[in-house]
């Protein structure tokens, strides 16, 4: 089913990204997550193994980078001007040790966070005076500005697996015919900089695209593009998560009661990532009620449908739903002479 | 006009969040914090329009700057092109600067965001370490969390994602010392160590002492829970 509306010029925007076929689209530098890091560092080890040994990328990536800081920035303990000055000294980083121009994030807060920086900086002659010269006092190192394509920005990591689908497609062993799937889009990736999102905020395409490449039938529910209730201080003290998992509540009850057969969400945020599973068994416990949905980010699913394994390379061991009827559904294999348990405890 | 409103009107983020806001109510029909607390952006707009110094104050003193998720919801939707998110940003630094933040149960709960986002990026350049995530405090990632969080080393070479490597590209990596020099050289020039001080001394007054403080700190460790340390205030009127 297609979704769109065609009167909000940024809902025909596209951005460029390049194929692995194409110049500029060969060689990334890249970003990690601190999130992804912490709560689900699987998940950025299978977008390496697909990007690096599917698609051939040279990913190149400094020890020296560090996390852009936007979890302190939306937690409030850093500054704008923080922000800038951190976003200048990791771009400075990638392209003067490792001779990079393009750029990607694993985090959606991130890819906001440097995208805000560029921008302000483009509108702002005032503040990029500002960073080059706290960047050069700090640190001694030179301002520099990523470009995709010649367009000052910056992408994530969905935007390259999406540029990229027909050639993963064409890969894959497994297919989604037959499998209903919706996209939950993160906050982060779509509504600071609709513009910056391929499709704008209601109606991106990016994992719809990624969706439809792999043969799924997208459904649609009234609360898709309600956030999942990461909510950053929300989420991280415990006192504040009923705020997180009223939202899950909220969204899947409206995805259940429009589509109880939908088979699985797909997510592009480490957050949504986590929490739209996690929830789900806080939810069993306190109301006694079972969604059952499994949550993965474009990662995990075109690792699956690749025939990567799903415990040792896509990481379905540490999730609160089960995978495998889901894996039955797709007809990918596992190892039935174990239990769900020794399946997901190598030691 | 009052100083805290000019101050505000300073703040960058104020000046790109804020145009003239019609009261329209769409950012709150669509806020998930409008959906679970006594909270509103639009009021929230509403009051920084009137330029009302001392509804300004109440308002940085209260617990509502605190509820916002900063999802950003409200921004692309908004038929002025506000963003309340930005607002609450400019607020937020606003009340912690002035100590306002700590007359509030959500705002005294800076004092963890510094001592966990803030400390971890000065300490590792990280805002958040594998060792934040215990079973303990995210009793919803279930048991095989726990299992995996007993084996975190082994799962992680296991998975393909090794961690804490030395002069490394990976995942959770040690990041090299001179790198980390400059990023906390940044910290201090950009005003961030400033903000992070402000809190701990906020904390303070309001709290009356260091010690009082680390009892608040220690609570929210032991219990996952500040509301079980008691203000004195509280504590009178028990009595
Ligand atoms: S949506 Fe915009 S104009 Fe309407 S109340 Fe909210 S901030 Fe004001
Ligand atoms: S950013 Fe804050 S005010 Fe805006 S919709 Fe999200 S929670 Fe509500």
């Amino acid at each position: 089913m297609k979704v769109a509306r065609q009167n909000i010029h940024w809902e025909n925007h596209q951005k460029h990204i390049p194929t692995v076929e194409e110049e500029g689209g060969r060689v990334w530098g890249c970003f990690r997550s601190c999130f992804l890091q912490s709560a689900a560092p699987y998940t950025e080890g299978i977008a390496y193994k697909i990007l690096k040994n599917d698609l051939g990328i040279d990913l190149r990536e400094a020890p020296g980078h560090t996390s852009c800081g936007a979890i302190g920035y939306h937690g409030d303990v850093t500054k704008l001007e923080t922000q800038m000055v951190i976003a200048a000294r990791n771009f400075s980083v990638a392209h003067y040790e490792l001779g990079v121009d393009n750029l990607f994030s694993f985090c959606v807060t991130s890819f906001a966070n440097y995208t805000e920086m560029i921008q302000l900086w483009q509108e702002d002659p005032q503040l990029r005076e500002y960073t080059a010269k706290t960047l050069k006092e700090t640190t001694g190192r030179d301002f520099w500005i990523p470009q995709v394509c010649g367009y000052p920005s910056v992408v994530h990591a969905s935007d390259i697996f999406y540029a990229n689908r027909h050639i993963l497609a064409a890969k894959a062993k497994y297919s989604l015919k037959g499998i209903k799937a919706v996209d939950h889009i993160g906050c982060h990736y779509a509504k600071i900089f609709p513009g910056e999102v391929v499709g704008g905020c209601e109606f991106p395409r990016v994992l719809v695209g990624l969706l439809e490449a792999f043969g799924a039938e997208i459904v649609d529910y009234p609360e898709r593009r309600h956030c999942c209730g990461m909510g950053f201080r929300n989420c991280a003290f415990p006192e504040n998560r009923d705020y997180t998992a009223s939202s899950v509540y909220k969204k899947l009850s409206s995805l259940k009661e429009t589509h109880p057969d939908c088979d699985l969400i797909l997510t592009n945020c480490p957050g949504c990532t986590v929490f739209l599973d996690a929830e789900q068994g806080t939810i069993k416990e306190v109301l006694g009620v079972e969604f059952n949905i499994p949550v993965m980010d474009y990662a995990q699913l075109t690792g699956l449908l690749l025939g990567y394994d799903p415990f040792k390379d896509c990481g379905f061991n540490a999730k609160v739903v089960p995978i495998e009827p889901l894996l039955d559904k797709i007809g990918i294999p596992y190892d039935k002479s174990k239990t769900p348990e020794e399946r997901r405890r190598p030691f | 006009m009052g100083k805290l409103i000019e101050e505000l009107k300073q703040d960058i983020q104020y000046q790109h969040g804020m145009n003239a806001c019609l009261n329209c109510g769409i950012c709150t029909a669509v806020c998930p914090a409008a959906e679970v607390y006594d909270y509103s952006p639009r009021e929230v707009m509403n009051i920084c329009h009137q330029e009302d110094e001392e509804a300004l104050i109440e308002l940085l003193k209260s617990d509502k700057i605190w509820y916002c998720g900063q999802c950003f919801s409200c921004t692309p939707r908004c038929p002025r092109g506000n963003s309340a998110a930005r607002v609450i940003l400019a607020l937020r630094r606003l009340s912690i600067r002035y100590g306002y933040f700590a007359e509030s149960e959500k705002g005294r709960q800076q004092l963890f965001a510094k001592r966990v986002f803030g400390e971890n990026l000065l300490k590792r350049g990280l805002t958040l370490l594998a060792t934040n995530i215990t079973p303990q405090n995210f009793p919803e990632l279930g048991e095989f969390w726990e299992y995996y969080f007993e084996h975190m080393k082994e799962m992680r070479e296991w998975w393909g994602v090794p961690m804490d490597l030395e002069n490394s590209p990976g995942s959770h990596r040690i990041i090299p010392e001179k790198d980390m020099e400059e990023l906390r050289a940044i910290y201090k020039a950009t005003g961030a160590l400033e903000l992070m001080e402000a809190i701990e001394k906020g904390m303070e007054k309001k709290l009356g002492s260091k010690e009082e403080v680390e009892k608040y700190w220690q609570t929210w460790l032991e219990t996952g829970d500040s509301r079980n340390y008691q203000l004195k205030k509280e504590k009178e009127e028990d009595k």
